[in-house]
């Protein structure tokens, strides 16, 4: 990354957009903890990723582009170790897990080995253990692949309920329609710099064409910066 | 297809000795290039160290059998503990090369042969006994090359060609029933069990008839024969000992005559075996591989009448993270075939090799000798410690500690690292699930030792107790090492324990820290210490150890979770 400095704020979705290689799934990654950033701070909820990294996770709810997860556990077995982890309570679990697994439509495959879930139930199954503690700052990378069209509108008013609650979502993607549709803000990366940062409507102005999509801004944005 | 098998062999050689991963970070990116450095020095002089051990002792083996004109039984030895060693651990390594490899969701989908993939497979098993046997049977080759004083370049030659041949026999042998086992497997819901199950039996059937041919005292009509044919025909040995494994004599003919026409058709007929092992591992390979691959990718559903039932309320259970973390390494481990094969070999092995033992003390001199061990005074303390010993080796040899988070891989680590858990708790919840499996694992070995001591139960709890104090230090110590320099790129799940240098360094402290009790005990008995007070002095020094070692667990774990790097 170079020089990435980004505020994102309670109650926003924010879209984290950018050119395949440009750096989203390395920023998403310091974010949560799972790479180091060798210089800079990163700051979850006023607890920083570095010296604060138990606090930092227990605010993140997050799922990775591709969601390997244990496949040799049962569905409800893989959820009871994430809610245990994160300290979510027996009551609390019981009213989560099911409301969860009700929405996804997983009820009847959760009591399976994880091996025998298709790529999209798996997705479903990792965004439902990192919804579970109802996370205050949800982070996920390229959440709509492997989606039926569904459960990717159930997953999209998701986001934005979990916004209504003053909650934060920043997640990285490839669909710019859904960015466009759904951000509140989106950032967008190249070669690990953020090349530009705002609403759609921020951008546009910027750009001084009121009829462009994000798809032209991002094309242009991100060809203007490869010609540099 | 010959152009497309060497392709996919070189591919296959890359990804397991990570050729090009290592290319890429230690030269393009030059990250850590010391680590590769020092490991390979370490290596090197580990194995020199071992290999001059081995060529030592094959010297002094070939002065004492010359003597008596049966100077080549030295190769026939040597090529048939390889052979035995291969055949024993081989059943593990198809299983889980050739059923449960990474890459095999790549592979099938390609326009292959199943027997060009099991050709592929094959050769990096191969490649990976050839680097094990390289530091075992080279310098026998070379002590008897040197001692017998051979003429050079024949012995060379056939020397070469008998290596690379030896290993190929056993693992035909043991991957022939790993493929049918895992066709019969792949037609039922269990087939991780019956895998499991598979490989035991194998390794317990091995086992059997090598200790019982080994254990089975020569009558004396049988010694007096012996002796005869002995000093009547030189070399006459090679045939008694290879009988149990005639390829070992053919190989051993093949050198001990290089240069002569008999030593050239013992090689001939030594490669054509191997060769004709490999054509029917093929042959039947094309035949049922995939069928057993493939079921391998079928769901584990588990039904309708299960789908249709709502959960239970107790499937909602509520556990502290450290129990949670513990029960989870538990589930993991215990439902992955690969690595129940590999790190409970000990705990199935020992109480068999106990029993056989036992069984085969045929002789009255050794029966009355185990009667006045177990009547000596100070007998039930000395058990004791045998038994808490015995807890210590399983947990030093089981690799389960030491591969704690290289078994979770690049692909599974971000699951734990997300986890809003400190380090030490992680690493604690490992530790306690490692030591539950080698407590519950250990538990048939200890109730052998039981019945065969005829110990009272005191020594055997005292014995049961210290010996999860000792494990559980073991325990801390592997995951804290393993948390230190996980491996965490592997492509099948063999490697995570097989090529993990971590599960050597665990045998090594448990072999350093076993023999230094074993000196500091003798030496106590010996001043005339009370046994008993011996064993508490252990039992302190060992909570000594295991206090310390979680007070670093402590210190350094949390550090250690933030550095690794997935």
């Amino acid at each position: 990354m170079d020089d990435l400095s980004l505020e994102v704020r309670a109650g926003e979705i924010f879209g984290f957009l950018g050119p395949n290689g440009a750096g989203k799934t390395t920023t998403i990654k310091m974010i949560v903890g799972l790479l180091r950033a060798d210089r800079g701070a990163i700051v979850v909820n006023g607890h920083d990723v570095a010296k604060e990294p138990v606090a930092a996770k227990a605010d993140i709810g997050y799922v990775p582009d591709n969601p390997d997860l244990y496949n040799r556990l049962t569905g409800i077995e893989y959820l009871n170790l994430v809610a245990d982890v994160f300290g979510v309570s027996r009551d609390e679990r019981r009213r989560r897990i099911s409301e969860l697994l009700e929405v996804f439509e997983l009820e009847s495959a959760v009591r399976d080995i994880i091996q025998s879930y298709s790529h999209g139930m798996k997705q479903k199954l990792a965004l439902i253990g990192a919804l579970l503690h109802e996370p205050r700052v949800f982070i996920l990378d390229e959440p709509m692949v492997g989606l039926d069209p569904k459960a990717s509108r159930l997953f999209k008013d998701m986001m934005r309920n979990h916004c209504d609650k003053g909650h934060t979502v920043f997640f990285s993607t490839h669909i710019l329609e859904v960015a466009e549709r759904l951000c509140d803000r989106v950032g967008i990366i190249n070669r690990g710099r953020l090349i530009a940062c705002g609403s759609v409507e921020d951008l546009r102005e910027r750009r001084k064409q009121a009829d462009e999509t994000l798809e032209d801004i991002f094309l242009e944005l991100t060809a203007e910066e490869e010609a540099k | 297809m010959a152009r497309r098998l060497v392709s996919l062999v070189l591919a296959q050689l890359n990804m397991n000795f990570a050729i090009s991963h290592s290319r890429y970070y230690y030269l393009k990116k030059r990250q850590r290039l010391w680590e590769p450095i020092l490991i390979a020095l370490s290596i090197a002089s580990g194995a020199g160290v071992l290999a001059f051990g081995v060529y030592a002792l094959a010297s002094y083996y070939y002065s004492a059998a010359a003597a008596i004109g049966q100077g080549a039984v030295t190769l026939t030895l040597g090529i048939l503990i390889a052979q035995v060693v291969v055949l024993i651990l081989g059943f593990v390594l198809v299983i889980a090369v050739f059923y449960f490899s990474n890459d095999l969701s790549i592979l099938i989908p390609l326009p292959l042969r199943p027997a060009e993939v099991i050709a592929s497979k094959f050769a990096v098993i191969l490649a990976n006994e050839y680097v094990g046997l390289a530091v075992f049977i080279v310098p026998v080759l070379v002590a008897y090359g040197v001692r017998a004083g051979v003429s050079v370049v024949p012995y060379v030659l056939s020397s070469i060609l008998v290596f690379l041949a030896i290993p190929v026999i056993p693992l035909v042998l043991a991957a022939v029933p790993a493929i049918l086992l895992m066709r019969v497997a792949g037609l039922s819901r269990r087939k991780d069990t019956l895998a499991m199950v598979g490989g035991f039996l194998f390794v317990i059937a091995v086992v059997t008839l090598q200790m019982l041919v080994q254990l089975r005292a020569p009558s004396a009509g049988d010694e007096a024969e012996l002796l005869a044919k002995m000093l009547a025909t030189a070399n006459s040995l090679v045939d008694v000992v290879g009988a149990r494994f005639p390829p070992s004599v053919w190989a051993t003919k093949a050198l001990a005559l290089s240069g002569t026409w008999q030593g050239l058709s013992n090689l001939a007929v030594f490669l054509a075996a191997a060769a004709l092992g490999f054509a029917v591992l093929l042959v039947i390979g094309e035949r049922v591989f995939y069928h057993g691959v493939v079921s391998g990718f079928e769901a584990g559903a588990t039904g309708a009448a299960r789908r249709a039932s709502r959960m239970r309320v107790a499937a909602f259970t509520s556990r502290s993270p450290v129990v949670s973390l513990a029960i989870g390494e538990i589930k993991l481990f215990m439902r992955t075939p690969v690595f129940v094969l590999n790190g409970f070999t000990g705990f199935v092995m020992f109480p068999v090799m106990f029993v056989l033992m036992f069984l085969a003390r045929s002789s009255p001199e050794i029966a009355s000798l185990w009667d006045a061990l177990l009547a000596a005074p100070g007998a039930d303390a000395i058990g004791a410690l045998v038994i808490a010993g015995y807890l210590f080796v399983l947990a030093a040899m089981s690799a389960i500690p030491f591969t704690a988070f290289s078994r979770e891989g690049s692909r599974n680590i971000w699951i734990s690292r997300s986890f809003p858990v400190a380090g030490r708790t992680v690493a604690l919840g490992k530790a306690v699930g490692a030591e539950g499996m080698i407590a519950v694992g250990a538990l048939p070995g200890v109730a052998v030792l039981w019945y065969l001591t005829r110990l009272p139960l005191s020594s055997v709890l005292a014995g049961v107790g210290l010996g999860l104090l000792s494990s559980f230090m073991l325990c801390v110590c592997g995951v804290l090492f393993d948390m230190w320099r996980p491996m965490l790129n592997w492509t099948d799940q063999q490697k995570a324990i097989k090529s993990n240098l971590n599960v050597l360094v665990g045998m090594l402290i448990g072999a350093v820290v076993i023999v230094l009790m074993y000196v500091t005990v003798s030496f106590c008995v010996r001043l005339g210490l009370p046994e008993w007070a011996v064993v508490a002095g252990v039992a302190g020094a060992i909570a000594i150890l295991l206090i310390v070692a979680v007070k670093i667990l402590g210190v350094v774990a949390d550090e250690l979770w933030v550095k690794l790097e997935a």
